[in-house]
């Protein structure tokens, strides 16, 4: 008896051991990877040129709050991330909707409409949205910028959104349908009430692009006052090439927000799906 | 039902298609960033297609995209791999594994410069150190190249990892089951089971991974600014330095449109090869 009841447990531990081997490799594989990312937590903690301190120090973060335009940045960066955000998500949502459940040629042409302006770069964008917004008061204006993160996230955001829908049964707007439900409010209070992880995934994926973006904030933002995060600390790292320790405090301040977002939210996030909007079904 | 397209199409007319039709004008036009300029007919593509520089940013466009879809899939789905039997701290790991791809590229690029930047960066020293001599990353042409590609690997390996991590959760398990009880090994099964029952999640991530690639600017212009000697300038930095540095923004648009061009017809061909090929 004993023998026989000995063997089951053997095999459930192998693969146990197996599993502890794996971690031991998962964890050096991602301390490689994740290397440039910890030099940016390590520099942040070199004192600054000509002080006295010597050693690992947080006085960086003291000198960057109370020296730098930081928190203004912050709070434009997270001004045109949340706008960029909202709108994409209220927009790309019905159109999701729509290339999800719709049928046809119309369709079809709208899929190919988003793909091929997805296909164009940021650059084509720039200089006709600059005249335009010139002529309506939204250069250097953090509103227009937001508007242009929209214009860029709102394809894959389709994509996303249509892909979640995907794994919503039909049947059941259907059947608020018979029950007198029209298109909007089976879509509002059907699909879209069942599709939070869906909705929080692209809300994140905007954010992210918004959040990380240089080039739009580059040309579109003017005075010192409305930079975002990019673009200050891009200026404030050309200004202090060689005083790595408040830069990387910075580059800290910088990072920190998506990396929370990502760590609270990931269980929600994912892009996997975006295959079957993008390529037809 | 199409009414609800409505919002996203309104906006993106206004925003995308009309900027599009706009800088098309101007493709034809010898104007700067404040007028139109005189109409010049296909000038500008003609100046495009018949400029040297035009023609080595658009081998490092090619070179980067490569490096960019097949280099970020062979490692984005090693680790896709890896995460997909369940061990302790596997779910960690798999977020810890996204940074590169969530951290903004201001900062990964910055400290990508601390690494190799000066011959006092650590890179250059290890370098030194094993035997190598003063290896430049950044101001000797070729390595310049590498550097970049591989900062544009570890930038996009988390996305493929994602797109490959779902593809994998596709795969029934007892399919990978019954091809182990009859006898085949890990790489047949890798080759005649996970291949091809992921394969359209792999063209699909191609064909964004190319796209992502073939427009990414910030990427290559923070990390060595298109140099040294424009060897890492590809056809977007060469559109961006034409419109905001040169001033000339009909030519500028003239390379994004060619660059574009070309990237949609070959996805549009990947696509309808899926197609017909009816993948999975």
């Amino acid at each position: 008896m004993s023998t026989i009841a000995s063997r089951p447990r053997k095999l459930a531990l192998d693969p146990r051991r197996a599993g502890i081997g794996r971690t031991l490799l998962t964890a050096i594989v991602t301390l490689v990877m994740l290397g440039p990312i910890l030099v940016v937590f390590w520099l942040a903690l070199r004192p600054r040129l000509y002080t006295e301190i010597t050693g690992p120090t947080l006085e960086t973060f003291a000198y960057i709050f109370a020296e730098t335009d930081i928190l203004l940045w912050l709070k434009n960066s997270a001004m045109v991330s949340i706008l960029a955000t909202l709108i994409s998500v209220i927009v790309a949502a019905p159109a999701g909707y729509v290339l999800s459940r719709g049928r046809g040629g119309a369709v079809s042409a709208y899929s190919l409409f988003i793909f091929v302006l997805q296909s164009f770069p940021v650059v084509v964008f720039v200089i006709p949205l600059f005249i335009m917004f010139a002529s309506v008061g939204l250069v250097d204006s953090l509103s227009g910028v937001a508007i242009i993160y929209v214009a860029s996230s709102v394809a894959v955001a389709c994509w996303m959104m249509s892909a979640y829908f995907d794994t919503i049964p039909v049947t059941l707007e259907e059947a608020a349908w018979i029950d007198g439900c029209s298109v909007f409010g089976g879509f509002v209070r059907i699909v879209l009430r069942n599709s939070l992880p869906g909705v929080l995934s692209t809300a994140i994926y905007a954010f992210l692009l918004a959040w990380n973006d240089y080039l739009v904030a580059l040309v579109f933002l003017r005075s010192d006052d409305r930079f975002t995060l990019p673009i200050g600390l891009q200026t404030f790292f050309q200004q202090n090439q060689t005083d790595w320790g408040p830069v990387m405090a910075c580059a800290v301040v910088m990072l920190a927000p998506p990396v929370l977002i990502f760590a609270l939210l990931n269980r929600f996030f994912s892009i996997g799906g975006i295959g079957g909007a993008l390529a037809g079904k | 039902m199409t009414g609800l397209a409505l919002p996203a199409i309104v906006l993106m007319v206004v925003v995308n298609a009309y900027p599009v039709v706009f800088a098309g004008i101007q493709a034809v036009h010898d104007g700067d960033l404040l007028g139109l300029g005189n109409f010049v007919g296909f000038a500008n593509f003609q100046d495009a297609l018949t400029d040297p520089l035009f023609w080595r940013s658009a081998r490092f466009t090619v070179i980067f995209s490569l490096c960019g879809v097949f280099g970020s899939w062979m490692i984005g789905f090693a680790l896709a791999l890896m995460l997909k039997p369940s061990f302790p701290g596997k779910n960690l790991f798999k977020i810890l594994l996204l940074l590169p791809w969530i951290v903004p590229i201001v900062v990964s690029s910055m400290s990508w410069n601390w690494l190799t930047a000066t011959p006092g960066s650590l890179l250059p020293m290890l370098a030194a150190d094993l035997g190598f001599g003063r290896v430049m990353f950044l101001a000797d042409p070729t390595m310049a190249m590498i550097t970049v590609c591989i900062f544009k690997i570890w930038i996009s390996y988390p996305f493929m990892m994602m797109m490959m991590s779902a593809a994998l959760e596709g795969i029934e398990p007892n399919v990978n089951e019954a091809a182990r009880v009859d006898g085949a090994n890990a790489r047949q099964r890798l080759r005649y089971i996970v291949l091809p029952m992921t394969a359209r999640s792999t063209y699909i991530s191609w064909i964004l991974m190319a796209m992502f690639s073939v427009n990414d600017f910030a990427t290559i212009f923070l990390l060595t600014g298109g140099g040294p000697v424009n060897s890492t300038t590809s056809l977007i930095v060469l559109a961006y330095r034409s419109v905001f540095q040169d001033f000339r923004p009909g030519f500028g648009v003239a390379i994004s449109f060619l660059m574009t061009a070309a990237l949609v017809t070959m996805s549009v061909i990947l696509l309808r090869q899926m197609r017909k090929a009816n993948m999975q």
